[in-house]
């Protein structure tokens, strides 16, 4: 009975050596024995879990929540410089396109001139139409080939689909073209159905006036007229346009009509220069 | 009715020790929550070991023990360790710090802060002798010594504040009040 207060009073006396030696040696077992969870304290980990991911869950969430508020301003003013960056690019990129579409038209027109300039029997010279002078006593365009390149004064200029006009005035590197249109051009001209000739004059807009068409001569609405290749300038055969109106001229003798020019100045940018002269068609 | 003065607090939980656990347990959660996830790279005091400290010289008891080996194990929890070292090495600490309390008094900021750097260090010893009996490479000198220097400068001012906070709770005099 003694020995056993004396072992209690030493028990109490000396408890906290004891607990904390028998802590110490659990805690030396959890951290020696094996990497399992069961030896190593399943329980007591599995406690914990339950509170230390919620906390850290907790922790990295309002840290998530700080960053992203921070982020979100940084990223606002970030976003006007990339949105510029972007337009720029959009821009580089729209232009690349409009570029690229034109380079394909230009290749397809090229394409189509080629192969009318090959059907031609006569020799001929590509160029480009590189200026507009259109005023109400001119009709008149630039094309970017000149003496140095064989062009001379009163060759004629088309394009596949028909008549544009003449040369008027040849530099070194470029030349001026009298348009059909133009007040002061004459084309020898020839109705396609019926055979009838006659000059188609630039009413000084953009259309023709077909002349010295007789009240008896066979024309209709719709008539196509070509160049009769009589003045020598233009080969014969060549679209000038299509007869749009026919009225009774004031003289009772011709027939006052009106035609539609076959090429629109306003949609080409190449022409066909023939560089051979004396054209004259063969009756 | 002296218990009418202590408070609410101390009515409902009359003993110290557990209150101190109770106190101590969450702030130590928050602590190595965030030291384990927003704070991983700065080097910040140890503050399990500084509670253990604290609890080890001003009153040891069983609970103190006790609160020991949870914060160790908390803090290996945390931080991914080998659970068990640092429960080992603070309970090993906390018997120690209660043996040498008979006869050193931490009383002054200076002895605070050397006692809490030495035993820092020797929890590295007892840490790393651990991790290399399990065959853990760990870099001691990198690691435990800075560990050690911050937490002991920190320590003063950190065990000053827990006696500010518990003198909020109770009217208990601690061995280091006076200080």
């Amino acid at each position: 009975m003694r020995s056993q207060k004396n072992v209690v009073s030493f028990l109490k006396k000396n408890q906290i050596i004891i607990a904390s030696l028998a802590l110490a040696l659990f805690s030396l077992h959890l951290a020696l024995t094996g990497r399992q969870e069961v030896e190593r304290g399943f329980i007591l980990r599995e406690i914990l879990s339950r509170t230390v991911s919620p906390m850290q869950r907790l922790m990295l969430g309002v840290q998530g929540s700080v960053k992203g508020v921070w982020s979100g301003y940084v990223n606002l003013t970030n976003v006007s410089e990339e949105n510029e960056r972007l337009r720029k690019t959009l821009t580089l990129v729209n232009e690349d396109n409009l570029r690229l579409k034109e380079e394909i038209n230009l290749a397809e027109r090229l394409k189509s001139i080629l192969e009318y300039k090959d059907q031609l029997p006569h020799k001929s010279k590509a160029a480009v139409i590189i200026g507009f002078n259109k005023e109400p006593w001119a009709r008149t365009v630039t094309i970017d080939k000149g003496a140095k390149d064989g062009i001379a004064k009163d060759l004629a200029v088309i394009n596949p689909i028909g008549v544009v006009g003449r040369v008027i005035d040849v530099n070194t590197h470029t030349s001026q073209v009298l348009l059909g249109s133009d007040l002061r051009s004459n084309i020898d001209v020839i109705v396609q159905r019926s055979r009838i000739k006659g000059v188609a004059e630039g009413n000084g807009t953009d259309g023709f006036l077909l002349k010295y068409i007789r009240q008896v001569d066979d024309v209709r609405l719709g008539d196509m007229v070509i160049t009769s290749g009589l003045s020598g300038v233009f080969p014969k055969g060549v679209a000038v346009g299509e007869v749009v109106k026919i009225e009774k001229g004031r003289d009772n003798f011709f027939k006052s009509i009106e035609v539609r020019p076959a090429v629109n100045i306003h949609q080409i940018e190449e022409v066909l220069v023939i560089t051979e002269t004396g054209l004259y068609a063969e009756e | 009715m002296p218990g009418v003065k202590r408070g609410f607090w101390v009515q409902i939980h009359p003993n110290p020790a557990m209150k101190e656990f109770l106190v101590f347990l969450p702030i130590t959660i928050v602590y190595l929550a965030l030291k384990s996830t927003i704070l991983v790279n700065l080097p910040l005091p140890d503050l399990p070991l500084i509670i253990v400290f604290y609890m080890a010289y001003r009153r040891p008891t069983i609970e103190g023990a006790l609160m020991g080996f949870v914060l160790g194990y908390l803090d290996d929890a945390f931080n991914g360790g080998i659970i068990g070292t640092s429960s080992f090495a603070l309970v090993v600490i906390f018997l120690a710090m209660h043996l040498l309390a008979k006869k050193v008094q931490f009383t002054t900021p200076a002895f605070r802060a050397g006692g809490v750097a030495v035993v820092a260090l020797i929890k590295g010893v007892l840490t790393y002798s651990v991790l290399r009996f399990a065959n853990v490479g760990v870099y001691f000198f990198t690691h435990v010594i800075l560990m050690s220097l911050v937490t002991g400068i920190l320590a003063p001012g950190i065990i000053t504040l827990f006696q500010r906070l518990f003198s909020l709770f109770g009217p208990e005099s601690f061995k280091g009040k006076a200080n």
